[in-house]
């Protein structure tokens, strides 16, 4: 036993010497000294010798004058990488992609979908039935109650409404005997049945409005259009349009990666966003689209490689590169 | 297309069987003891080496040194607040998290309730992770080559701390040093710095602070490739950060994602054989190979099938569905619910189902992983296990369940041994003759322990799993609907009870910091259960089976005759498939069924 004890001891110590201490230090001088460059990170600098980013780690681009790395579970936080981990089941999943979708799908001339799901909307009938936001609340609960906590300023909105509300409010405490003090999002579906029948064919949106004097404020509005209309009801539009022939969007322009941090998207992704990207940079530099286009088509090519030199899978681009050299190119986009 | 989704599994399953003969003869060497170590490494087995070993010493000296490996590894992760190597100030884990992860990472199970990137400073990742990631790597090992030694009579069970040492020192080192070279060259960091902070190209992109000022990116750099090269190669699993081999520093590259998967494979693969040249059995052992190369293969193909060739359900049609459910109110004795029909969304699917995968590693990539990563109990991902295709996912489970398809280092060819005691003993009842195994007549007590052994890892995936899906310890932390959220939590018991350590995510199990105003509401109930599950599940059938072993060998060797069944033949791997088939569709067939294959088929999207 206590042979066996210092012996133990020993071992470990020995071990510990070796693969905490020689093994790491080893790889640390090489990596140093012949791969400087992959040792520390992958690291970029702009022209001033700032770090801009790992050559590895997505970035978040919102300007249209740049291609976008596909949606981030993480929120592109690269101390704390994320999966969705979403299953096929679960019905947020399908949200989140049909949300990201509404705004952007067009049909098979090339017409945004979006002015009809508008139009639908404000219609206020889903299968047959009225107040379209009602059912909507009803059909997805959790959704409902995403909203409000998505925002504190939802969750305001939703607390002033129950002020104006109490005969709602007792109702509801009166058939859910389990929650004498409801919160907010306890009444998610309440709220929007109530809304629904106030409001027909309008969903809360916030719009930004600025004063005289420049200032900005943001107030919840009972909105028919909009990009949440687009956003939220494009599903419920697509249930009662199946016959609509839709263009397909890449894969991985919707779908989040497993680390939250993938740097690359496929070529077919960056061709699918290269219109809207030379449309902007002709736009802000006065030059013609195509001539734009052609150029950026050729970054494209110029970047691309495919896994295992083809032989394991398609062409990806690596975000970060092409939107360095868009900016090589072209300048600061305009603010 | 059809070349670009399945010339990688391919290659990974051919390169590593190729691997396996020439570094088996090498691992036997070693084991045996054939070599002549250099003057100092001599001086260092001189310092620990404690004499020949009878099977209860050997086993001692195992429990005595897990002991000893505990306690070193609680002191660094409860001391990381005041160790060197943490410029970003991080705190210390929650308890039980803490008692969790050194339980884990002790086992080779690598069951992370933490994430590395968020709470591991990198001494930590260096002093308990790299540790960890060598030593336990090495006792299954060890355990194996004692049971070998059993096996073939020999005078003693050889010394505990000797091959702990040769494991890791003439085996683990070399090979991890080459492997860390390969993930260094393809990108991954290797520095003692924690983390640069970037302004992102697009200033204010990340958003802006309170002041106005527009938020850089942190990223997070340490010792990765070090760390990586061990992690894959012991199958150890547990990753530098969070999103593990799917993490663009852990694995930067299409190539780097074909050597940290083939980094898992090749002991698992090479122990097979060495087990048949230590025993002079070269037949049979590759008799044993090819069961576990097909039940493999048959894992592997079974996720690409399912999840790469096949879009994700959750954006495509469906045709309205009637389900007839049993309801004893109703007149008929049945209600029927009707799923209306669901239009598809305009997705472009021919890779197949992208969520939860990187696009660098390529078109299958992320599925033949991860049913890799459970055949051989490491438990990396590459790809998010929870948004795998619903029925795709079976697969990687039922390779924890059996947790024998090349299995871990060690223990999956002890699995395996198990598997082959049982089925010779069903065959010998069968015919009425005394089963023998090498020559050996297996007996009640030998029965016994093997039945202890292979029993020990249904109970705790099934007992815990019903518990935690009755209260709220489960229900609160589920965050998929339905049939997944059941799958989750029974994932996350098959994990830790195969010591494998993969995980579907999104269960609610982190704890974090103690001071974490905001913990997953039921994280100390997983933490606790699933450290107690990861070790009964260790310890249990790493000991019975060499005691089983020590009791084979001691008998009298029977001389071969016309009634031996013979172990190195086809109609033997037949018999060996057979009994591994039925006894797993026995045990796990039902929670199965409760599990991915009711997700599969019942309507999608569920509710929500």
């Amino acid at each position: 036993m206590w042979q066996s004890l210092s012996k133990s001891l020993s071992l470990l110590t020995f071990l510990v010497v070796i693969v905490c201490g020689i093994y790491p230090l080893s790889l640390w001088i090489i990596g140093q000294t012949i791969f400087p460059f992959q040792a520390n990170g992958s690291l970029y600098q702009d022209s001033d010798g700032k770090l801009v980013g790992s050559k590895l780690i997505a970035q978040p681009f919102t300007k249209d004058e740049y291609f976008q790395p596909r949606p981030s579970a993480a929120s592109y936080d690269a101390t704390a990488s994320a999966s969705s981990a979403l299953a096929a089941s679960n019905y947020a999943l399908r949200d989140r992609i049909a949300r990201t979708l509404g705004p952007i799908v067009k049909d098979q001339n090339g017409q945004l979908v979006a002015p009809d799901v508008e139009k639908w909307f404000q219609r206020d009938k889903f299968q047959d039935k009225q107040n379209i936001v009602a059912e909507w609340a009803t059909l997805h609960t959790s959704l409902a109650q995403a909203w409000v906590n998505a925002d504190p300023a939802h969750g305001a909105y939703v607390d002033a409404w129950m002020k104006r509300h109490p005969r709602v409010v007792t109702q509801f405490v009166k058939d859910n005997p389990r929650t004498p003090q409801p919160k907010a999002a306890d009444l998610a579906v309440v709220f929007f049945q109530n809304f629904s029948k106030e409001n027909p064919g309008r969903f809360p949106t916030a719009v930004m409005h600025t004063d005289a004097k420049g200032k900005t404020e943001t107030r919840i509005e009972a909105m028919g259009a909009g990009s949440d209309v687009q956003s939220i009801f494009f599903d419920l539009w697509r249930q009662e349009h199946p016959g609509v022939v839709l263009q397909e969007v890449p894969g991985d322009f919707v779908t989040t990666s497993a680390s939250g941090l993938d740097p690359h998207i496929t070529l077919q992704n960056a061709e699918f966003q290269l219109d809207r990207v030379a449309t902007k940079w002709a736009a802000d530099l006065k030059r013609h689209p195509d001539e734009i286009k052609n150029e950026v088509e050729q970054m494209l090519q110029q970047n691309a490689s495919a896994p295992l030199a083809g032989l394991a899978g398609e062409k990806f681009i690596n975000v970060l590169e092409v939107n360095m050299e868009l900016r090589k190119k072209y300048g600061l986009p305009p603010a | 297309m059809f070349i670009q989704t399945w010339l990688l599994p391919f290659a990974l399953l051919a390169t590593a069987t190729l691997m396996a003969f020439p570094l088996s003869q090498y691992l036997a060497w070693v084991m045996d003891g054939q070599y002549q170590p250099l003057p100092v490494f001599g001086w260092v087995e001189k310092k620990i080496n404690s004499g020949p070993q009878n099977w209860k010493q050997y086993s001692g000296s195992l429990l005595i040194f897990n002991s000893v490996l505990f306690i070193f590894g609680y002191l660094v992760l409860s001391l990381q607040p005041w160790l060197p190597l943490n410029p970003d100030a991080k705190t210390l884990l929650a308890p039980s998290a803490i008692f969790n992860t050194v339980a884990s990472f002790m086992t080779n199970t690598d069951l992370q309730h933490y994430a590395g990137d968020q709470h591991f400073s990198n001494f930590s990742q260096i002093f308990f992770g790299i540790t960890n990631l060598f030593i336990s790597a090495a006792i299954g090992l060890s355990a194996l080559t004692a049971i070998i030694r059993a096996l073939r009579s020999d005078a003693s069970m050889g010394n505990f701390f000797i091959d702990i040492w040769r494991v890791v020192v003439y085996l683990f080192v070399p090979v991890a040093f080459i492997f860390a070279l390969i993930f260094l060259q393809q990108g991954s960091p290797m520095t003692y710095k924690s983390s640069y902070q970037v302004t992102t190209l697009e200033q204010g992109a990340m958003g802006t602070t309170d002041k106005g000022e527009a938020k850089p990116q942190t990223i997070v750099v340490g010792p990765v490739a070090a760390f990586e090269a061990m992690k894959m190669l012991g199958t150890n699993g547990g990753g530098f950060y969070g999103m593990n081999s799917a993490h663009p520093f852990e694995n930067p590259t299409a190539l780097s994602n074909f050597f940290n998967t083939l980094a898992m494979m090749i002991f698992p693969f090479a122990l097979v054989l060495m087990y048949g040249r230590m025993l002079n059995q070269m037949r049979h052992s590759l008799v044993i190979f090819m069961v576990m190369l097909t039940l493999m293969a048959c894992t592997v193909i079974w996720t690409v099938y399912f999840d790469t060739e096949k879009p994700n359900p959750a954006l495509t049609s469906h045709l309205a569905r009637l389900y007839q459910i049993p309801n004893p109110t109703a007149a008929s004795g049945k209600m029927s619910l009707e799923i209306p029909a669901i239009s598809g969304l305009p997705v472009d699917q021919h890779l197949g189902n992208l969520e939860g995968k990187e696009m660098r590693f390529g078109t299958s990539a992320g599925a033949t992983f991860a049913a890799l990563t459970t055949d051989v109990t490491c438990g990396a991902v590459n790809a998010e296990a929870d948004s795998l295709n619903p029925i795709a996912a079976l697969s990687p489970m039922v390779g924890m369940w059996l947790n024998c398809f090349f299995g871990g280092k060690g223990v999956g060819m002890i699995n395996m041994l198990l598997f082959i005691i049982i089925g010779i003993f069903l065959a010998g009842m069968m015919v009425g003759r005394t089963p023998e195994y090498l020559g050996k007549k297996i007996g009640g007590r030998e029965i016994k322990l093997a039945i202890i052994a292979l029993l020990v890892h249904p109970f705790m995936i099934l007992i815990p799993t019903g518990i935690f899906a009755a209260t709220v310890w489960g229900m609160n932390a589920i965050s998929n609907p339905a049939a997944h959220g059941f799958s989750q939590m029974l994932y996350q018991f098959s994990s830790a009870s195969a010591n494998n350590g993969s995980a579907f995510d999104g269960l609610g199990v982190t704890f974090g910091f103690y001071n974490n105003p905001n913990p997953a509401p039921e994280a100390v109930a997983w933490d606790i259960a699933t450290g107690l599950v990861i070790m009964f599940s260790r310890f249990l059938p790493l000991i019975a089976p060499i005691a089983m072993a020590a009791f084979l060998g001691s008998k009298k060797s029977s001389p071969f005759g016309m009634g031996t069944l013979r172990v190195d033949t086809f109609t033997f791997a037949v018999l060996l498939l057979g009994t591994i088939i039925v006894i797993g569709a026995l045990l796990f067939l039902p929670v199965a069924a409760l599990g991915p294959i009711a997700e599969h088929l019942g309507p999608i999207p569920f509710g929500g």
